[in-house]
């Protein structure tokens, strides 16, 4: 644990020292990072992290950035969750990233139902709540499985481009191919939320 | 009488007449790119004490053209403000026309007259009040005589109307006359100009003239110039303040992407041209430049920089002893310290230019408000003399100040001058961020000292801000040794209320490590916050009416009077002092800028934690208004602005990186912040015009403080206001 | 690639990179300059254009997803000499003051007119987030109003 702190702290002093040329990247909220021992561990590492969290919120406001600050100029949930009538998500973001921009895209870019709300939310309660057919859209664990593994949206957070700046985007602690295996060894071994 | 109703004798002003109707004295009528077969009546003016010429002998304001429209080369531009359209009003009236007929262009430096100084300062209607009137009025009289020769009568004997010289049972149009004069006679004197009584488009609220091309679409602005084979550059700009250019590493490697032209390397900066602005862009972003920090800056570095105290002062205003009774042992003093933060200019065009460097002439196409500066600088930064660059003159995407440095210009021609092409270049967003001429931030201590009878017996402001004029390409350095203070840093920071027994100002002087310069309005919104923040302080304290208390300080000169007509009209309209509904509150504040005073009644709540301006009512005097509807949409729209600029703006530095560098992170008012009822009142108590584009931004900033004051008790001394 | 897309109701075809901003296509190539550079971010909404009628900030759209498409920018909102109700309202209520974002926002407008043929203030403060500096808002609140007004007079006439 001490040893981890260190390193995290040497990383950070190193990195410092590199970054001139662009703006400082928002403190993360949690510095210690989380164990990633097992299938379920790891997929948490995912959800739980702001790429994923920050189209999940429990009201009707995406959030943006390392730092999940409220997404800059008002924008609104709407009454299908892409978005006000004339200020559709699509109004900015496409299927894919914009490189140019630094607006990221996915195909169906779109908040998450509020059912799917989970900021604030302890990794024990997101868990449950994902698999809770009242509040996930009625699916199976296998339909989770497949939603969690091939949706491309889902997916973008292993691929979450640059911001505005041209830098990349941080991305979940684990790759796409762990985030894989882990979702299908957690649901096909009967989807277990440990209690913490 | 009043300056405008003298008579000019005519050695004052000398007036140059060409005409292209095949007459000896037509110089370089091929050189102006008219066409032989044009017809038209060019009037110029040399005049010593104008700062309006070019170097190529003629110096065009307007032109008759055959088909009886008339081109107004106007050496102003438009950015937003209303020049075109206040100007074009008093150019028609003296030459007895519709405004339809007139039709405003961007003054070429090639032709038409050049600014020598800037378009800014709230100064283009009244600065060119008098000279453009005498000129259109003489132009109208030698139409005239040249009619009277054609038809062969007096000149007394005809009447000028909507474009036509009538008398005598004849009638012409003016192009009819241009077409078939064979020799022009100047007025001997200059012309007495119309009276106000005989006003047929000054003070009128006529449309924009530049209204149908903005609704359109039209290509009008800097950005959208264009010339053949025009291609596309970009210059890499230091994210990191105090830094110096210490060349680029792969400057071969870069030339060999896509596209990409030439990787341009000069001792001053680093640059790409290419055939699309993406290519251009994506290699400039690849280019690895060396840079030397000088210093890594911190914003608490800055912070303790522009303390009262930390830099050099100047006394700007003294009036009886104020300093001895604030100082006074056992004395009750009121003291409080206000802040304002560093601000950008955020206009939404980029800053940029299109060049076009050929062997022995440059062509620069761009939005500047210092059209005159920007051509020397292109000139000398060419080892070309001023006439061989030809600057022709925008629409700008906003100005606010930003387009009154330019050494862009000086880098798209060097970018051009390389691969002997046009180029077009600008601004990135995140440049336009790190690298603006920002408003300083600002620090203010005021004292103040109350009598038994509850007037200010003493007051004192003391305002430490970076630099505003100084520094600036306006500004001769030479000057800015003999002034001492920086008058844009102190604008709108004397004391206004002379009825107040002793006072004093201090500006306080301090050099930062990056551009701060002008911004609209200058030092007014951040002086204004602070004094009439401090002003109302004071009012509680004496426990008067804050209103009452600003008019018993007010004294009786004619500048007084007009800031009190001006302070009475907004009460009285905005109702001051009214029973507000539960959970709003007013507020006011007043300022002088530009000779033009005005006041805010502001109505506040608090609504999800955030402070809400729900309606304005602002008085202003801008002496004698020569287009309402534009003086209305100005102080709206500075209104607005002031709004955002004092609840939201705010740009900081860590590490020697300026942010934020992105609209959104850096906050301004949108359409949801903008009062639902915004109604402003026009007084006309000069003798001649004054300033409209930067007065009425003053008192938003204390008018929204003393509201929210009100409201709930808490004083907010630092902009961007919030409430804790 | 190739790319073919009606522009303003004409069949445009450009030979460019696929992910080239379908801004710089419209300015620089087809040479169209109403629609505006501001941020290059899909910050301040100056290059607003529509695509299949949605508004779109063409800064952050790839031209590739263009192909087949109808594009409308303002060069394309009047009808020939008919301005549309929302170029109406803005010559009525007198909006612009420097212009450069108006065309983003005329187009922002006349997409929230489609959907929502006469916004409330909050409509308009929700859906409208464009940034104007020169802080037109208070007149633009207007326009947008009586756009609406002549929108719906024109579809009864």
């Amino acid at each position: 644990m001490y040893k981890n702190l260190l390193l995290f702290g040497f990383m950070l002093l190193a990195g410092l020292s590199l970054v001139t040329a662009v703006d400082p990247p928002e403190p993360k909220p949690d510095a210690v990072p989380p164990s990633l021992e097992t299938p379920f561990d790891q997929v948490m590492s995912v959800v739980m992290h702001q790429r994923c969290m920050n189209c999940h919120p429990q009201d009707d406001y995406p959030r943006q950035g390392a730092d999940s600050h409220l997404h800059r100029f008002g924008i609104e949930r709407g009454a299908d969750g892409h978005g006000l009538p004339a200020l559709q998500c699509a109004t900015c973001h496409q299927t894919e990233n914009n490189d140019f921009s630094g607006v990221p895209g996915a195909p169906h870019w779109h908040l998450a139902p509020l059912s799917m709300g989970w900021q604030g939310m302890s990794r024990t309660e997101v868990a449950t709540a994902m698999l809770d057919r009242s509040k996930n859209g009625n699916r199976s664990h296998e339909q989770i499985l497949e939603h969690l593994t091939k949706d491309k949206l889902v997916l973008w957070v292993f691929e979450p481009g640059v911001n505005h700046e041209g830098v990349a985007r941080e991305k979940p602690p684990i790759s796409q191919e762990a985030w894989v295996e882990a979702v299908t060894q957690w649901i096909e071994n009967g989807a277990v939320i440990p209690e913490e | 009488m009043s300056n405008e109703q003298k008579p000019k004798s005519k050695s004052r002003r000398k007036f140059l007449v060409r005409s292209a109707i095949g007459l000896g004295v037509i110089i370089g009528g091929g050189a102006l790119g008219l066409s032989p077969m044009r017809r038209f009546l060019a009037i110029a003016v040399d005049e010593a004490d104008l700062a309006y010429s070019n170097d190529a002998g003629v110096n065009l304001w307007f032109e008759v053209l055959a088909d009886n429209r008339i081109l107004f080369h106007c050496p102003k531009i438009e950015m937003g403000q209303g020049a075109f359209t206040g100007l074009a009003q008093l150019a028609a009236e003296e030459l007895k026309v519709p405004i339809s007929m007139i039709e405003v262009v961007n003054s070429s430096t090639a032709k038409g007259p050049v600014d020598g100084f800037s378009t800014g300062g709230s100064n283009s209607i009244s600065g060119l009040w008098v000279v453009l009137r005498e000129l259109a009025a003489t132009m109208r009289e030698m139409l005239k005589n040249g009619a009277a020769d054609i038809m062969g009568v007096n000149a007394t004997s005809l009447q000028a109307k909507d474009g036509v010289i009538s008398g005598n049972g004849k009638t012409m149009s003016y192009g009819e006359v241009v077409q078939q004069v064979t020799e022009w006679k100047e007025p001997e004197e200059t012309p007495t100009l119309t009276q106000r009584q005989d006003w047929q488009l000054i003070g009128k609220p006529i449309p924009r003239v530049d209204l149908k091309p903005k609704v359109m679409g039209d290509p009008i602005f800097g950005m959208d110039a264009t010339m053949p084979g025009m291609l596309y550059g970009s210059v890499a700009r230091p994210t990191q303040v105090d830094v110096s250019f210490q060349g680029v590493e792969n400057a071969a490697e870069v030339e060999k992407m896509p596209g990409v032209v030439k990787v341009v390397v000069t001792e001053d900066f680093a640059g790409v041209v290419a055939e699309s602005k993406t290519a251009a862009d994506l290699a400039k972003e690849a280019l690895k430049i060396n840079w030397k920090v000088n210093k890594v800056w911190q914003q608490a570095e800055i912070e303790e920089m522009i303390k009262v105290g930390s830099g050099k002062a100047f006394v700007i205003q003294k009036e009886g002893r104020a300093k001895r009774l604030l100082e006074e042992e056992g004395a009750e003093i009121m003291e409080a310290e206000y802040f304002s933060p560093m601000a950008a200019h955020a206009q939404i065009e980029p800053n940029g230019a299109l060049a076009y460097v050929e062997a022995d002439k440059a062509t620069i196409m761009m939005a500047t408000q210092v059209v005159g500066i920007t051509r020397k600088e292109v000139a000398d930064s060419l080892g070309f003399k001023e006439d061989q660059v030809e600057l022709i003159p925008m629409y700008a995407g906003g100005g606010f100040g930003r387009r009154l440095h330019t050494p862009n210009a000086m880098q798209a021609a060097a970018l051009s001058k390389a691969v002997g092409k046009p180029v077009h270049c600008f601004f990135s967003r995140k440049e336009e961020f790190q690298n603006d001429t920002f408003r300083p931030p600002t620090h203010h201590v005021l004292r103040g000292r109350l009598s038994a009878d509850g007037k200010i017996e003493a007051f004192e402001h003391q305002v430490s801000s970076g630099d505003v004029a100084f520094g600036s390409a306006l500004l001769p350095r030479a000057l800015t040794a003999v002034a001492g203070a920086d008058f844009g840093a102190w604008r709108g920071g004397l004391n206004q209320y002379k009825a107040i027994p002793n006072y004093r100002t201090v500006s306080w002087r301090v050099k930062l490590p990056f551009a701060t310069s002008w911004w609209r309005s200058l030092g007014l919104l951040a002086n204004t916050f602070a004094i009439e923040s401090f002003l109302d302080e004071m009012a509680h304290k004496a426990g008067e009416d804050p209103v009452q208390f600003r008019l018993d300080h007010i004294a009786d000169d004619e500048r007084s009077r007009r800031l009190r007509a001006v302070i009475e009209a907004t009460a009285e309209k905005g109702e001051w002092g009214k029973p507000m509904p539960e959970g709003r509150a007013q507020g006011f504040a007043a300022s002088t800028d530009a000779n033009t005073p005005a006041a805010h009644v502001v109505e506040v709540s608090i609504e999800k934690g955030e402070i809400k301006v729900h309606k304005v009512t602002c008085a202003i005097d801008p002496g004698i208004a020569i287009n309402p509807d534009g003086i209305r949409a100005q102080s709206e729209g500075a209104i607005i602005m002031g709004l955002g600029a004092s609840l939201f703006e705010k740009m900081e530095i860590k590490d020697g990186v300026i942010g934020p560098t992105i609209y959104g992170a850096y906050k301004m008012a949108r359409m949801k912040h903008a009062p639902k009822e915004i109604d402003i009142i026009i007084l006309e108590n000069g003798s001649k015009p004054s300033g409209v584009g930067e007065p009425p931004l003053g008192p938003i900033g204390a008018a929204i403080g003393n509201a929210v004051f009100k409201l709930t008790g808490q004083r907010l001394r630092s902009m961007p206001m919030e409430l804790s | 690639m190739n790319i073919s897309f009606v522009l303003n109701g004409t069949e445009q075809r450009v030979d460019v990179d696929g992910n080239t901003p379908l801004l710089w296509v419209i300015r620089d190539m087809l040479n169209m300059k109403g629609t505006k550079f501001g941020c290059g971010k899909a910050a301040c909404g100056a290059c607003t254009l529509h695509v299949d009628g949605q508004a779109v900030r063409s800064c952050s759209y790839a031209v590739k997803f263009a192909q087949s498409k109808s594009v409308t920018t303002i060069e394309g909102l009047s009808q020939g000499d008919q301005l549309h109700p929302v170029q109406q309202a803005w010559m009525e209520e007198i909006v612009p003051q420097c212009g450069y974002c108006q065309p983003g926002f005329m187009m922002a407008t006349a997409a929230l007119l489609e959907r929502i043929p006469h916004p409330t203030d909050e409509d308009i403060d929700k859906n409208i987030v464009n940034i104007c500096r020169c802080a037109t808002y208070y007149r633009m609140r207007k326009a947008i109003h009586r756009a609406a007004e002549i929108k719906q007079a024109q579809s009864n006439a």
